[in-house]
């Protein structure tokens, strides 16, 4: 088990030797009074097409296509590479021309979330492990709905009990609303505890008007807070981990498809 | 067990030489006969032991005559073995579309089309053989005759069976379980002659130069070491039943502040060395096969034997079952000590540590982790649970994934519910048709899927849960059922195999882009852990 940051130094000496191949090439093509642009252009479009590749790699589990994790460790270094090369093609950082900055825009939107996925993949599995809690992405949503039942059947309880509603009262007031769904989910994707801080705000707000039959019950109902609390932060690391790729892969898509059309009209017009 | 069968087995000369004043009352000699052993009558072709089968049995030929297949022996497809090929690229490429949505799809036409005798019908391919005089011609054979003593190296050292053994005509023979076995042996002299002299003569002196120190000693002195050898096990052989009841066993073979009185080699299963640590106790390693303890102790002993320092400074335990094989210390004087350096005390190592680094053996040792060889570990700071590894295993295994990713978690590692493929198989025994078994090239355990009778006997073996019986559909998605019999959803094992016959190994490993996800031994566990 090699960490990425390992795993990234071999891919990376090959992006910035590819990177110098280029650069050469590119001086040479100057110098023979040819079209630069042509040279890197189809360079970049080649990097482009090799990292949506590594899409592709992931449905031939069947076929010994190579490991993920170099597949990964090449994907990252080529994303890379490719900002390095579309800065060498276009010079800029917002060229002019209206399709040019729909591709611009494409290709940056595709890197800016390239780079907030690899900030996914580090920071996210490690702060799931510290918070004690394992559980399947899918059965999160079974989970909150059997938490919610047990916290409604305390409070019905406590009412039956008691004789008293003011439990009750509380929780369809506020508690409810933590209970029906995944909530902080902001929060804790920065690692905050807004959802602690709210549960024992909104539980001593009530505990003083308890009597001694009804504080054992407003304690069980913070206690499932709490579980559920630790389901919503695996809830929203593992959904974030999940939905950046909602955004990375179809613009990856839309950004090789309008790559070919710009080819094309390159082409086309050169001639 | 009829009451003919056992009058029987109490007229035959093996039992009635057995005295049964001997043994006590709470364990009388007729319960082990009529509980512990079993007549079984074999047909002509009948298996009676597989090579490589792990058996729990050993047998007593009580009429007719047994046949070893001994070179080149039997093909492992007669034998209900799958023959693990290559799979072919085109094959792989049609598995993108072909892979069913339905869960558990078999062709179940290929279980009619297994050829089964006319004549017998019930019998299941990988139980008997179809062509016995075939067999017979082609095989080199060894006949073994009536009142034949076999398997009991497999029943008692859970080593696997070394040979095939079939019956060319009708026989008769008397199966025992290894517990009745060892409670016979242990209060019948003649009976454990007999059984430690049959292991001294075919087994214990090429098993002895296998260990380090005795490698070097001559032929002489390797034949008075083995005379003297006394073979003892410890713990229950089905250690797996009380382990699932979560009520594990764990008897203590030499406690620590006792004198030695000889080197103690584990030849099956493992054992826990522990010491006190306050008012617990603490782990610091386990043995396995080839291990040995208190070889310094001894060696001390030998060296200087006015020391002060010579007692066992660690309580040794076995965990579930262990074979041990004790060297006693005025053999090791005479024949080993003199031709050997002082030899280096491992576990002296496991002292530098603190109890924290020991925290992952002391868990794992108590989940029985250390019998896994191929154990799917999933490093939970790198995971980010996209379950590209289920997919890719899915897609490897006809749309079914073979392993949960879920299971015991210590720290940040989580032990995922796949086959470990473990050393000491247990769920490889008893399987009737020896449908679950070792492959003979990589030691991988396989379902032949088509010599499965569902019987769930390795499922509820199996410690750790990984084996699930399934209920199979056939191609059109409609769930099979036995028509014939029980009206039952006809169901079948299936545990991961780690991708046999597909090249560049388990997809799960190769699928985990964040190199999270990989397949240890347990000794290579803990070194990564450690780092």
């Amino acid at each position: 088990m090699i960490p990425l940051a390992q795993r990234l130094v071999l891919p990376l000496l090959f992006s910035a030797g590819l990177f110098a191949v280029l650069w050469i090439w590119k001086g040479r093509v100057i110098n023979e009074l040819g079209d630069p642009a042509i040279v890197t252009g189809w360079f970049l479009f080649a990097v482009i097409l090799f990292l949506g590749a590594y899409n592709v790699r992931k449905k031939l589990a069947a076929f010994n296509v190579g490991p993920a994790r170099a597949w990964l460790a090449l994907h990252i270094a080529g994303g890379l590479l490719a900002v390095c090369i579309f800065l060498f093609h276009t010079g800029t950082l917002w060229p002019t021309g209206i399709y040019e900055q729909i591709l611009a825009t494409l290709f940056w939107i595709v890197t800016i979330t390239g780079f907030f996925g690899v900030a996914v993949i580090v920071i996210y599995p490690r702060r799931l492990t510290d918070s004690g809690l394992e559980i399947n992405y899918e059965e999160i949503p079974s989970k909150i709905y059997d938490i919610r039942e047990r916290a409604e059947a305390e409070v019905v309880a406590c009412t039956e009990k008691s004789g008293e509603s003011t439990l009750a009262d509380h929780y369809v007031d506020t508690m409810d609303w933590y209970f029906r769904r995944p909530r902080f989910y902001i929060n804790y994707l920065v690692g905050g505890i807004g959802a602690e801080a709210w549960i024992r705000s909104h539980g001593d707000a009530v505990r003083r008007y308890l009597s001694a039959d009804e504080t054992p019950f407003l304690d069980r109902l913070l206690s499932l807070a709490d579980e559920k609390t630790a389901i919503d932060r695996q809830y929203a690391c593992q959904d974030i981990m999940r939905k950046w790729l909602v955004a990375h892969v179809p613009f990856s898509v839309a950004l090789i498809g309008i790559s070919v059309w710009h080819l094309i009209l390159v082409h086309v017009y050169a001639k | 067990m009829s009451d003919a069968d056992f009058k029987m087995l109490k007229a035959r000369p093996e039992i009635r030489s057995i005295d049964a004043e001997a043994f006590p009352k709470t364990l009388p000699l007729d319960g082990i006969v009529r509980y512990d052993m079993r007549v079984n009558r074999y047909r002509s072709g009948d298996i009676v032991v597989r090579e490589g089968d792990y058996g729990n049995s050993a047998f007593l030929i009580l009429q007719g005559e047994l046949v070893i297949a001994r070179s080149p022996g039997i093909p492992a497809e007669q034998l209900g073995r799958i023959q693990t090929q290559r799979e072919g690229v085109l094959k792989r490429v049609a598995s993108l579309w072909r892979n069913s949505w339905v869960p558990e799809v078999r062709d179940v036409d290929r279980y009619g089309r297994q050829t089964e005798d006319q004549g017998a019908r019930t019998r299941k391919r990988g139980a008997y053989l179809q062509d016995v005089p075939a067999i017979m011609r082609e095989q080199d054979t060894i006949i073994l005759v009536e009142g034949t003593l076999f398997g009991e190296l497999a029943a008692l050292g859970r080593v696997p069976r070394s040979t095939t053994i079939f019956a060319e005509s009708p026989a008769v023979v008397m199966e025992i379980r290894w517990q009745g076995l060892r409670d016979i042996m242990k209060f019948d002299q003649k009976w454990r002659r007999k059984i430690n002299d049959l292991y001294r003569d075919t087994a214990l002196k090429s098993y002895l130069r296998q260990i380090d120190i005795l490698s070097g000693v001559s032929q002489e002195h390797s034949s008075a070491i083995a005379k003297h050898c006394l073979f003892e096990t410890y713990g229950t052989f089905d250690w797996n039943v009380t382990f699932r009841r979560g009520k594990p066993d764990e008897p203590v073979i030499a406690s620590e502040g006792d004198y030695p009185d000889g080197l103690l080699v584990i030849r099956a299963g493992f054992a826990r060395l522990s010491m006190r640590y306050g008012k617990g106790r603490r782990t610091l390693t386990y043995l396995g096969a080839g291990d040995m303890y208190g070889l310094h102790e001894l060696y001390q002993a030998w060296k200087d034997p006015t020391s002060t320092n010579l007692r066992l400074k660690f309580t040794i335990s076995a965990l579930g079952y262990v074979d041990v094989i004790r060297i006693p210390a005025t053999v090791l004087d005479e024949h080993v000590f003199p031709n050997i350096r002082k030899p280096h005390d491992p576990n002296v190592d496991a002292l530098q540590r603190n109890v924290a680094e020991d925290a992952l053996m002391e868990w794992a040792l108590d989940k029985r982790y250390m019998n896994g060889t191929q154990s799917m570990v999933i490093d939970l700071d790198k995971c980010i649970r996209c379950d590209d590894c289920v997919r890719a295993c899915a897609a490897t295994h006809n749309g079914n994934p073979r392993f949960r990713r879920e299971g015991p978690i210590f720290d940040h590692w989580m032990v995922a519910n796949a086959c470990m493929h473990c050393k000491d198989p247990v769920c490889m025994i008893g399987c009737p048709t020896g449908a679950i078994h070792r492959s003979i090239e990589g030691g991988t355990v396989l379902i032949n899927d088509d010599t499965c009778i569902g019987c769930a006997t390795c499922a509820n073996s199996c410690p750790y849960n990984n084996i699930v019986m399934v209920p199979i559909r056939n191609r059109q998605g409609i769930p099979v059922i036995d028509t014939a019999e029980s009206g039952l959803p006809i169901m079948k094992a299936t545990k991961c195999d780690l991708c046999a016959g597909r090249p560049g190994g388990p997809a799960c490993v190769r699928a985990c882009p964040h190199d999270a996800l990989t397949r240890f031994d347990f000794r290579d566990f803990q070194v990564e852990a450690m780092d």
